[in-house]
């Protein structure tokens, strides 16, 4: 960094990141190798580091029988359809917090910002209820609507931070030539804020990838999501581990994805766009 | 009328934010003066006026839930505060081969809460878990019933597997702050020969402090609401030695369907959440520009 550092200090600072390493990581190449060990090492002891890899239990959770496989679509189903019903209700309300000025501005973030931080299972008895009286029990639709209560105000927040990074000049541009508001929207705004929009509908899809206190409580055996099937296995008797592990593997991978391809906004979709980095 | 355009473009998202989150307040609110448990009846089973938060506020589950979600809370954002820091500090010495390391890093923040649980479960199982194995192996004395069994380390691991899970969120989010602390005012102290603790705490720590508020409430937050990581790991045993409030909740709601007492529970934690927010967005949006 700003000045050269000596030896002892440097093999300090690449030994505590080698522990950091093996504390952070570790844990997860852990359970990866869970999920492609034999069965019986399993719970060896001491535990065992080498083994020869198989792949019966990812074909036991997907093919045959495959009990997870109906879990992965229906996971991406609730978060992929979570995202999609939130772009039309998120897009205008972030660029209108973005662009126009109104009163009341700071505290519409604001409350935005405290559904971020709401008990999530202070809303679960009241939905359950709800949805069981009209008829929208175990339906993806009670799930991808429930769901819209953390997306919505993420996606505002996320979204407005990057619209309010395209200079206004060139909307006053394209205003100067007599554009109406929505023609600039369209035509000059959006597509400069696509990057923006899609990373932002990313982050979104993960953290209703990621949500398991809503499924949990509102979706059937049919429409259960990955997590929730998954802790399916806890209820049965002798835990079957590799499958458990491979089942959490499928559902670490998409949001891994994610972070690691999309590692420049890491930070601004943690923060809800308030830290830019 | 083009004042009122911004707000038509808000509406939709309001109005279905409102429709969602109306509707269990209000809900709560009327069921927390009656007594009802879905088992017996499909409706209020008698109006008993403020008998549930009665209940609530004097029954020692509830009030265990309470204290051990304050020491979740305060001792998980604690931890994963001072050890994210120091992380970001090595980091932000920039040697070769540290920029892999800080990418891979974020990985434990990424996964569900409930899949860490799964993870944890695993490493802490009293017979043949990593954790547990290891602790052994270093002469550590464990509780016979493993470390989720014992009432005096369930709530430990439930908060050490949340430290797990968030502390790269520190690291992450208070690196960017201190890389984009400008170089200049470093290289201005390091010429009055200044230390190295000098220039964290005179330069870097104030300039990032706006940042590590941020963080900090936002965490703070969402380990005041954990609930993800107890129902995997403990489900809020032995007793009630690692049960939260959002555990609790749950519990009474979704377990034993006494919907007044959760209902009245929801209140108070509703309470208290919106209290500690209102002190949250005082602090961290103070000098805000909007």
């Amino acid at each position: 960094m700003e000045h050269q550092r000596s030896l002892p200090v440097r093999l300090l600072l690449y030994a505590a990141t080698l522990l950091a390493l093996i504390f952070f990581i570790g844990p997860i190449v852990w359970f990866i190798e869970l999920a492609i060990r034999p069965p019986e090492s399993a719970f060896a002891v001491p535990p065992q580091f080498v083994f020869t890899p198989t792949l019966d239990a990812f074909r036991h959770i997907l093919v045959d029988p495959g009990t997870n496989a109906p879990q992965l679509v229906n996971s991406i189903i609730v978060a992929g359809g979570t995202v999609l019903l939130n772009l039309p209700f998120s897009i205008p309300a972030a660029y209108a917090l973005s662009r126009f000025r109104m009163r009341g501005k700071k505290n519409i973030m604001l409350w935005y910002l405290g559904l971020l931080m709401a008990p999530p299972v202070a809303f679960l008895i009241p939905y359950f209820v709800l949805v069981t009286r009209i008829g929208l029990s175990g339906t993806y639709l009670a799930m991808v609507l429930v769901l819209q209560t953390l997306t919505i105000p993420f996606s505002v927040w996320l979204m407005k931070s990057f619209i309010d990074e395209v200079p206004k000049e060139l909307e006053e541009a394209a205003r100067v030539d007599g554009a109406p508001w929505y023609v600039v929207m369209l035509r000059i705004t959006l597509p400069i804020v696509r990057p923006g929009i899609i990373v932002t509908s990313l982050f979104a899809f993960v953290f209703a990838w990621n949500n398991a206190a809503f499924p949990l409580v509102l979706s059937a055996r049919g429409t259960a999501t990955l997590p929730i099937g998954t802790l399916g296995y806890f209820a049965t008797a002798g835990v079957t581990w590799n499958y458990i592990a491979a089942a959490a593997v499928l559902a670490m991978l998409p949001p891994m994805i994610v972070f690691l391809v999309f590692d420049r906004y890491v930070v601004r979709g943690l923060t809800f766009g308030s830290v830019t980095g | 009328m083009p004042w009122l355009l911004p707000y038509l473009l808000i509406a939709p998202s309001i109005v279905l934010l409102l429709a969602l989150i109306a509707y269990p307040l209000a809900f709560a609110l009327r069921n927390s003066f009656y007594f009802w448990n879905l088992q017996m009846a499909p409706e209020p089973m008698g109006f008993i006026g403020l008998g549930n938060y009665r209940l609530a506020l004097t029954s020692s589950s509830f009030l265990a839930s309470l204290e051990n979600t304050v020491l979740l809370t305060l001792g998980g954002t604690a931890i994963e505060f001072v050890l994210g820091l120091a992380i970001a500090l090595v980091l932000s010495a920039q040697l070769a081969g540290m920029a892999p390391v800080r990418a891979l890093l974020i990985l434990p923040t990424t996964i569900a809460p409930i899949v860490v649980g799964f993870l944890f479960r695993y490493m802490y199982d009293p017979g043949a878990g990593i954790i547990s194995w290891l602790l052994r192996s270093l002469a550590v004395p464990l509780p016979p019933q493993g470390l989720l069994g014992s009432q005096t380390t369930a709530l430990a691991s439930i908060m050490f597997a949340d430290v797990w899970e968030w502390t790269p969120f520190f690291t992450i989010v208070l690196y960017a702050g201190l890389l984009s602390v400008p170089q200049q005012i470093i290289e201005a102290a390091l010429l009055d020969r200044a230390s190295d603790w000098t220039i964290f705490r005179r330069i870097k720590l104030p300039l990032v402090s706006r940042t590590a508020l941020i963080v900090l409430m936002l965490r703070f937050m969402q380990l005041f609401n954990t609930f993800d990581l107890v129902l995997v790991l403990t489900h809020g045993g032995p007793g009630t030695s690692s049960r939260t409030l959002g555990y609790a909740l749950y519990e009474q709601g979704l377990v034993q369907f006494n919907l007044g007492l959760a209902s009245a529970m929801t209140w108070i934690i509703v309470l208290i959440v919106n209290a500690l927010i209102a002190l949250y967005i005082f602090f961290a949006f103070r000098d805000w520009e909007w």
